[in-house]
């Protein structure tokens, strides 16, 4: 895979994006590449603007400044559902699931993007319409197997547990038929035997779908142990990227998240 | 220890005891409405009747907890109805007693009130007895006045337990206890034995009854074939309750049968609903032809029966220009197509062994549905027909509402727009002089503007059909020598990308621009008139209607796009407002608030006789099924699910790719299509109508149908309407209460069952999906 990067289109390039919300700089000046097929991972303290960055990427804010191409196409602008269909998924920090709807009707959505149903052509239930609304339902229940949900496509989706609830957010992600899957913290709140599976189905889902991948957690064993490159985010600016090996070692992250290095702190006391 | 002791009683009890509470109040509550006086033969019953209901809901409940607790529960039930009624009575008592007239606080509580509940004779009960004003002692003569909380075991003073109509009752019992006492005691044990029942059901059945909780009533075979065939059950009811060829009914109800009658119909509707909800799919084992045999011979038998009402009793339903009483052929041969309909469909979908239940089921609601009004005098057909209309609305206020959660308060407007388009178009109005004759139509030259609007709607549809179907060819060619697309995208199904918005809107453009171009030359050579002149207005301002209302539910929809909750409410009710007083204001136009008169019925001007109200009843149910129809399909559609994310989760829909601006206008603009439907048939029904009518109360019974029925839900919406609208129509004479009746509902609704009395079922669909991806797979092992 590494041969071949220079070859290949990126999947996503953030050009100097800057986002604002008044005086507040959340994201500034960011670059970021991301090859197909890679796992990136953006790290970084709360409040460093990892979620305002996805937010970006997917259309909920407009950056002020920068661009961001999404395989070579412009994206900055376009309304979040214009992006997800152009191949842009995503899953959010906060499970959010549709209530009210089956598990099976969840993924189902997703599917709505590769969809061209007009509600014309379902009032008259016209043969193409029809042939699609059993290739959405028989891609919804792959999915489902996919995640090992299929047995329970018929119950209402906030009845599953919190793990399945995960895994069935990123199967409606999945269902767009997306080119690159953000994740925003897929690990939250589960215990090291759940984070385990999550990790090994994040690498499944790169190796079995091809997909490109990007996430952002806070739990440094799953970053390291997955990411095949690792941006470090802190007060909205990039502070370093790399291999997770040449991340955990730069000194500048290391105080992003510990404060001030010791020799630093004595000699600022020395000083005075 | 006694203390501890106590405490445990109450907790064992707490369940029956607070139903109890509940029953006692519904109980009150018909009272108070004056049920005892209104429905005397059947008021014991009714009452016993809630006392029955919850017990067999507490049965239900409380079956696992075992055999005592239950019977504890459901004496507690029993007796905690008993003293809230108790209790209150005993008010009443007192006052009566001391001569305050109990009618001045409760206008339906007399002294028959007490007479039906305690079995004391009336003139026994005399609340103000004259008094000798020069002794003080009662008048000579005065019958003494019995204690009705007297518990007596006495055939003089027995309640009496009636079902039945008031001069003739089917079964008159005395019960020979008397009193408040006996009154109490029978609410005891008719709650017991709803318990009881629904115990011994269970226990009998116990497995199959648990298995779905919202088809309980699968469990028992006979049960469950008696639902299936209810709707039949009912019009055979119907039936015999209405004379035929002008010979007295077979049931003779007397003085309510008008009420009896219409309510048979509402639950035949409801039953309707109810049975093609029970039915399932099912192997019964059945060959082909038997399964088909039996629904083709439903249909058969329904349709003859049909057949011979309108022969014999002259309800024709169709009546083209020349006949004013209706035409017979015509209306004979519209039940021998719907059976006709109805026959080949069954033939294709009984081919699915497992499809016989749910057919013979669908055949015999939709059969008996469409038979029932045909049985309903004018004002019966008036009440349905009223309901008919709001369910339209209910249906069309249910996809902006449930499923697409938008507040709409302003959905009036778009019924309004509806009615007063009809009305614009068709009225024949007359202005007149000084010496009142007639100088011409109020809302001039509209008959001339329908054969208009007729004639190019027509030449529009025929040429832009053929210019779209054109010009689609091309652009198809053009596309596919095209080279490759902006970005590759993978679609479902490889299909041609649709056409870009330019694209449409210039084959949009070349339609209409080539239909108008036609229909100028119509004009200039003078064919209009010669094609088209005379057509009804009917079709033509259902067509307008249904037109202006949807394009108007587009355009409040732009500028709201950005709200929600609250702040849609209540820009959607100023929207609501400012139309109304549009009309009542813009007198020069509209009439203002003296309305517009002499609208057209889709009928000769001189028609008379069954047909008038028939006539509207067929064109309100086929509006109503079509809403109703179209709901279900757009339902399960990608719009559908699209509002369904939307009224979930704006923020997260917008992300899985549903465009939220097209969504919302869709479900604003097919929402107020539908509403323009009903304002239509409004404006036919009423022949006059005014800003008055379209206040903002019309809005409100809309929604509070919409949530009592179950939002989201299509036969929720049906039972809803039937509920608020028919129920209250029908017992006219309690209308008093109306509004009461109304915030009681929907408070008791929201608590006890927040999704509405028929909630949507959530969708099944696992296994059609598991059919589909692994079907073949399957067929082979």
């Amino acid at each position: 895979m590494t041969d071949n990067i220079g070859t290949q289109q990126p999947v996503l390039q953030a050009d100097r994006i800057t986002k604002r919300f008044g005086g507040l700089m959340a994201v500034g000046e960011f670059d970021l590449t991301i090859m197909p097929q890679q796992i990136a991972s953006v790290i970084g303290p709360n409040g460093a603007g990892k979620t305002t960055f996805f937010n970006c990427i997917s259309g909920f804010y407009v950056p002020e400044e920068g661009e961001i191409w999404f395989r070579g196409h412009p994206i900055r602008g376009l309304r979040p559902d214009q992006i997800t269909s152009l191949g842009v998924a995503r899953t959010f920090q906060n499970i959010h699931l549709f209530a009210g709807m089956t598990v099976l009707e969840n993924v189902m959505v997703g599917v709505h993007s590769s969809m061209m149903a007009t509600p014309m052509a379902a009032l008259l239930r016209l043969p193409l319409n029809h042939q699609e609304e059993e290739a959405t339902l028989a891609k919804a229940y792959d999915l489902l197997e996919f995640i090992e949900l299929a047995e329970h496509g018929d119950l209402l989706a906030t009845n599953l547990p919190y793990g399945s609830q995960r895994r069935l957010e990123i199967a409606r992600a999945l269902a767009s038929e997306p080119a690159l899957l953000l994740l925003d913290e897929p690990t939250a709140g589960m215990n090291p035997q759940e984070t385990e599976a999550t990790m090994n189905f994040i690498r499944r889902l790169r190796d079995e779908r091809d997909l490109t991948i990007l996430l952002i957690e806070h739990d440094m064993s799953v970053v390291m142990g997955i990411s095949d490159q690792v941006t470090v985010l802190d007060y909205g600016r990039k502070i370093s990227e790399g291999t997770p090996q040449e991340v955990q070692h730069d000194p500048l992250v290391i105080e992003a998240y510990l404060g001030a290095p010791a020799d630093e702190l004595a000699s600022g006391f020395h000083a005075d | 220890m006694l203390n501890r002791f106590i405490q445990r009683f109450t907790d064992a009890i707490r369940k029956g005891a607070s139903s109890g509470c509940v029953a006692g109040l519904v109980i009150l509550f018909l009272i108070l409405i004056g049920v005892p006086i209104k429905l005397q033969s059947l008021a014991l019953f009714m009452l016993l009747f809630v006392v029955l209901v919850f017990g067999i809901s507490l049965g239900r409940r409380l079956y696992e907890k075992g055999l005592a607790h239950l019977l504890l529960n459901s004496l507690a039930m029993g007796a905690a109805a008993a003293i809230v009624v108790f209790l209150f009575m005993s008010l009443i008592n007192s006052w009566q007693s001391k001569g305050i007239e109990v009618k001045q606080y409760f206008d339906s509580v007399t002294t028959e009130t007490m007479t039906v509940l305690s079995g004391v004779p009336e003139e026994e009960l005399h609340p103000n007895p004259e008094i000798d004003p020069m002794t003080g002692d009662y008048m000579e003569g005065e019958p003494l006045r019995t204690d009705p909380m007297r518990l007596t075991f006495d055939a003089d003073t027995g309640l009496r337990f009636k079902v039945g109509m008031a001069s003739d009752a089917w079964l008159d019992m005395n019960m020979t206890i008397g009193g408040f006492y006996g009154f109490m005691l029978l609410l005891i044990i008719f709650g017991l034995l709803g318990t009881l029942v629904t115990w011994a059901a269970i226990s009998f059945d116990v497995n199959r009854y648990r298995t779905q909780t919202s088809q309980y009533l699968s469990g028992n075979p006979i049960l469950h074939w008696l639902v299936l065939l209810l709707p039949l059950i009912l019009f055979a009811l119907l039936w015999l309750m209405v004379g035929h060829g002008g010979s007295d009914p077979i049931l003779n109800l007397g003085d309510g049968a008008q009420e009896i009658q219409l309510l048979t119909g509402f639950m035949l509707v409801l039953f309707g609903l109810v049975a093609m909800r029970a039915a399932h799919p099912t192997h019964w084992e059945l060959a082909y032809p038997v399964r088909f045999g039996i629904c083709a011979g439903a249909v058969v038998f329904l349709a003859v029966i049909g057949i011979w009402r309108i022969l014999q009793d002259d309800r024709y339903f169709i009546a083209p220009p020349p006949t004013p009483e209706g035409s017979a052929a015509l209306s004979v041969g519209a039940v021998v197509v719907v059976a006709a309909a109805l026959l080949i469909q069954n033939w294709f979908a009984l081919r699915n062994p497992e499809r016989f239940e749910i057919q013979l089921s669908a055949v015999l609601s939709l059969g008996t549905l469409l038979l029932m009004p045909l049985y309903l005098d004018q004002y019966q057909a008036d009440v349905m027909t009223l309901v008919g209309i709001n369910v339209l609305l209910g249906l069309g206020l249910n996809i902006v509402v449930g499923y697409a959660g938008l507040l709409d308060l302003g959905y009036v407007a778009f019924f309004a727009l509806g009615a007063y388009t009809y009305a614009f178009l068709g009225s024949r109005q007359f202005v007149y002089d000084n010496d009142q004759n007639p100088i011409g139509y109020k809302f001039e030259g509209n008959v001339d503007v329908v054969d208009r609007i007729m004639a190019w709607v027509l030449t529009t549809l025929i040429v832009g059909t053929i210019a779209i179907y054109f010009g689609l060819r091309y652009w198809k060619q053009r596309q596919a020598t095209q080279a490759e697309q902006y970005i590759e995208r993978p679609t479902l199904l490889r299909l041609p990308a649709r056409p870009q918005a330019n694209t449409t809107l210039l084959l949009i453009a070349l339609a209409v621009g080539t239909s108008a171009v036609t229909a100028i030359i119509l004009e200039v050579t003078g064919l209009y008139d010669k094609l088209f002149n005379g057509a009804s207005p009917f079709l033509v301002g259902l067509l307008a209607g249904v037109i202006v209302s949807g394009l108007s539910g587009i355009l409040l929809g732009i500028p709201v796009l950005r709200l929600r909750g609250d702040y849609l409410a209540i820009v959607t009710l100023g929207f609501g407002e400012i139309i109304r007083l549009m009309f009542n204001n813009l007198r020069d136009y509209t009439g203002g608030p003296q309305g517009v008169l002499q609208i057209p019925r889709p009928l000769p001007n001189d028609a008379a006789g069954p047909v008038t109200y028939l006539s509207i009843v067929y064109l309100v149910f086929m509006g109503a099924g079509l809403v109703a129809f179209l709901s279900a399909r757009l339902k399960q559609s990608r719009t559908g699910r699209a509002w369904s994310a939307m009224n979930s989760d704006e923020t997260i829909a917008q992300s899985m790719g549903v465009n939220l601006v097209q969504s919302k206008l869709m479900a604003f603009a097919i929402g107020a299509a539908f509403a323009g439907i009903g304002g239509v048939l409004f404006a036919a029904r009423q022949r006059n109508i005014f800003p008055g009518d379209f206040n903002l109360e019309v809005s409100i019974e809309v929604l509070s149908l919409v949530i009592i029925g179950g939002m989201g839900s299509i036969p929720g919406v049906i039972m809803g309407a039937i509920v608020l609208i028919g129920i209250p129509e029908v017992l006219r004479e309690l209308s008093t209460y109306r509004i009461l009746v109304f915030g009681a509902l929907l408070v008791t609704m929201v608590i006890i069952r927040p999704k509405g009395l028929l909630p949507a079922p959530t969708a099944q669909l696992r296994e059609r999906a598991r059919a589909l991806v692994h079907g073949s797979e399957e067929s082979q092992a």
